[in-house]
């Protein structure tokens, strides 16, 4: 066996505890997983019909209700496969001193949680195509073709990757804070508001959204939709370098984060 | 195997004043207090040797372990464990070492030992045969073999503490610390980790290191004990010398039919500790007196039953703890 081959079975034994982990307890595993996406997509299917039916409003900046609730369900199949970690693992093994364990096996802190997280994309994957074709079936979405199918995959699972990334980064907090969840609410809320997630970014004011495509957080939801529906402006690839670029940028920080967590880190209570 | 010279460590931190108010003033203008955890520690510990590392909560055991594995960076000192510097926190160090703590569980609670096994031999790079004979082996030993597919949160803390040092085991390591392994379990667990520990390193000859409240642990396990006392070292030896420290007089137990008078001029000189109802006494009688001394409390008083032996370690910790100037500074 070599090298390679060895750290790869490393990789994907975690990988197989993260998913073991998860499904451990099914009752949970469904309000953690299905749970979230699902009633913040029943809240804003309600949300909008409710806006539908005033008097007068039939169509919002080109959006009419099917098309804005064709919207909202490609926001919940996108947030399936991009927001699937939630940083509280981290910050709980930081908070409870369980970073020592993996100061102690040969296999460490960031390569456990990031293989755990692979490990909860494959379950994602899943129900993502699950509800993919639930929500197909339903009528509410029409996809463009096989290739925008694909390459939005693509989009929302390197989308996943930046959301990991921005989670660990948050996560990593707890170095220096006693709780990190309102750090973590907080940036989930503005995410939500700033992706696209809850209002379509074609109904924010134009400079708004040029400002925000300086941030990575149009990528996060709106142009993985804009991708599947095969309405992305941009070039394709440089859609993929930019999210690149964001994952790279926010890794690099969380490293740095980590590295200096550690040599405060004390070991408490242990 | 470990050499540690003039190894300090230094901890900072802020004080708050109780209340509302004191939370306040803290978030303003923080005080901060600089501990030292362990403070000019030199020490050298041999292949083989099964080390007891004694002293009260907070004397610094545990930063110390943190050291000797790489957990925390010592604030000055040189460290090096099994040639390695711990803090560098290489691969290879850490394939040859573990750690047991027994106030913290490191395997995963959510699934069944077994799976945690197989993936530490993945992380550890253990040949699968090799793998399943030693975990045969030692399930064996330990008697846990029914529950290697239980979900370990559902086990019994002595069962637990069981997987925790066949987690540790599974690799071979070369040292082996142990932060307290027998803390919270009953006797019957106490004995039988004692046993096990005991028996696996007369097989293997592994070098460990050990912390503990429970004198018993250090009694029949510790062929070396070291106490430290605020950080620094008090004394370096053979649990026999450790056992002498208050000089070879004999510990005698004597239990009386009725309450008898403390006040008689016998027991001045003994040292004695008697229960509520003054029908117990512990004595401490040198050998020169004891023929004397014992058959004078066996004519005078209503005698019912009686004990001598050696000092229990207990007695010494007790003692050490309460007089630390008797193990001044630089005393081995």
């Amino acid at each position: 066996m070599t090298s390679l081959q060895r750290e790869a079975s490393k990789w994907l034994s975690t990988m197989q505890i993260g998913i073991t982990n998860q499904m451990a307890y099914k009752i949970n595993f469904l309000l953690m997983i299905i749970g979230p996406a699902l009633v913040f997509f029943l809240i804003k299917y309600n949300l909008w019909v409710s806006i539908y039916s005033l008097e007068g409003i039939t169509e919002i900046k080109g959006y009419t209700l099917e098309a804005m609730i064709g919207y909202q369900a490609w926001v919940l199949l996108v947030e399936l496969l991009a927001k699937t970690s939630n940083g509280r693992n981290l910050a709980e093994d930081i908070r409870l001193g369980r970073v020592t364990t993996y100061l102690i096996y040969p296999f460490d802190f960031w390569k456990f949680h990031s293989a755990s997280f692979l490990g909860t994309q494959v379950v994602q994957c899943v129900i993502f195509s699950l509800t993919f074709v639930i929500v197909l079936f339903a009528g509410l979405i029409e996809p463009a073709g096989v290739f925008q199918f694909l390459a939005g995959v693509g989009f929302a699972l390197l989308v996943g990757i930046l959301w990991y990334s921005v989670q660990f980064f948050v996560g990593m907090m707890a170095f220096w804070l006693e709780e990190t969840w309102m750090l973590r609410v907080i940036f989930q809320i503005t995410a939500a508001f700033l992706s696209g997630a809850i209002i379509p970014l074609e109904l924010y004011p134009s400079w708004l959204v040029q400002v925000l495509d300086f941030t990575p957080f149009p990528y996060m939801t709106f142009y993985p939709i804009k991708v599947f529906q095969g309405e992305y402006s941009g070039s394709l690839l440089e859609g993929y370098l930019i999210l690149f670029f964001w994952i790279f940028v926010i890794m690099m920080f969380a490293r740095f984060a980590l590295r200096r967590g550690m040599r405060l880190y004390t070991a408490a209570g242990m | 195997m470990i050499v540690c010279e003039q190894l300090t460590k230094n901890f900072r931190n802020y004080e708050m004043d109780p209340g509302v108010l004191g939370a306040l003033k803290s978030f303003f203008h923080r005080r901060y207090r600089d501990i030292v955890a362990v403070d000019d520690f030199s020490l050298s510990i041999e292949r083989g040797e099964f080390v007891g590392l004694l002293g009260p909560n907070g004397a610094g055991k545990t930063t110390l372990m943190k050291m000797f594995t790489g957990v925390v960076a010592p604030s000055a000192g040189r460290l090096e464990v099994l040639g390695f510097e711990p803090f560098d926190r290489s691969i290879a160090f850490r394939k040859r070492i573990s750690l047991v703590m027994g106030q913290k569980s490191q395997l995963w609670w959510d699934i069944p030992a077994r799976t945690s096994f197989e993936l530490l031999r993945r992380y550890y790079e253990v040949e699968s045969s090799i793998f399943e004979q030693r975990l045969k082996h030692l399930s064996e030993l330990l008697e846990v073999e029914h529950l290697l597919n239980i979900h370990v949160r559902k086990l019994s803390l002595g069962e637990r503490m069981k997987m925790e040092l066949m987690a540790s085991l599974l690799h071979e390591p070369d040292i082996i610390f142990l932060d307290e392994p027998t803390i919270g379990l009953d006797l019957v667990a106490q004995r039988n980790i004692r046993a096990f520990l005991r028996d696996y390193q007369r097989e293997h000859g592994t070098t460990i290191i050990l912390t503990s409240h429970y004198m018993a642990d250090v009694h029949e396990l510790c062929e070396r004990v070291v106490l430290i006392l605020q950080g620094q070292k008090r004394f370096d030896g053979t649990i026999e010398d450790f056992e002498n420290l208050l000089g070879t007089d004999k510990f005698v137990s004597v239990e009386f039919k009725e309450p008898v008078d403390v006040t008689d001029s016998i027991w001045r000189p003994l040292q004695p500790k008697w229960n509520s109802d003054r029908t117990e006494v512990k004595l401490l009688v040198s050998d020169d007196e004891m023929r004397r001394t014992v058959s004078e409390i066996l004519q005078t008083f209503p005698v019912v039953d009686f004990h001598t032996g050696k000092i229990p370690i207990e007695h010494v910790m007790e003692t050490l703890l309460a007089r630390p100037e008797l193990v001044p500074l630089g005393k081995e």
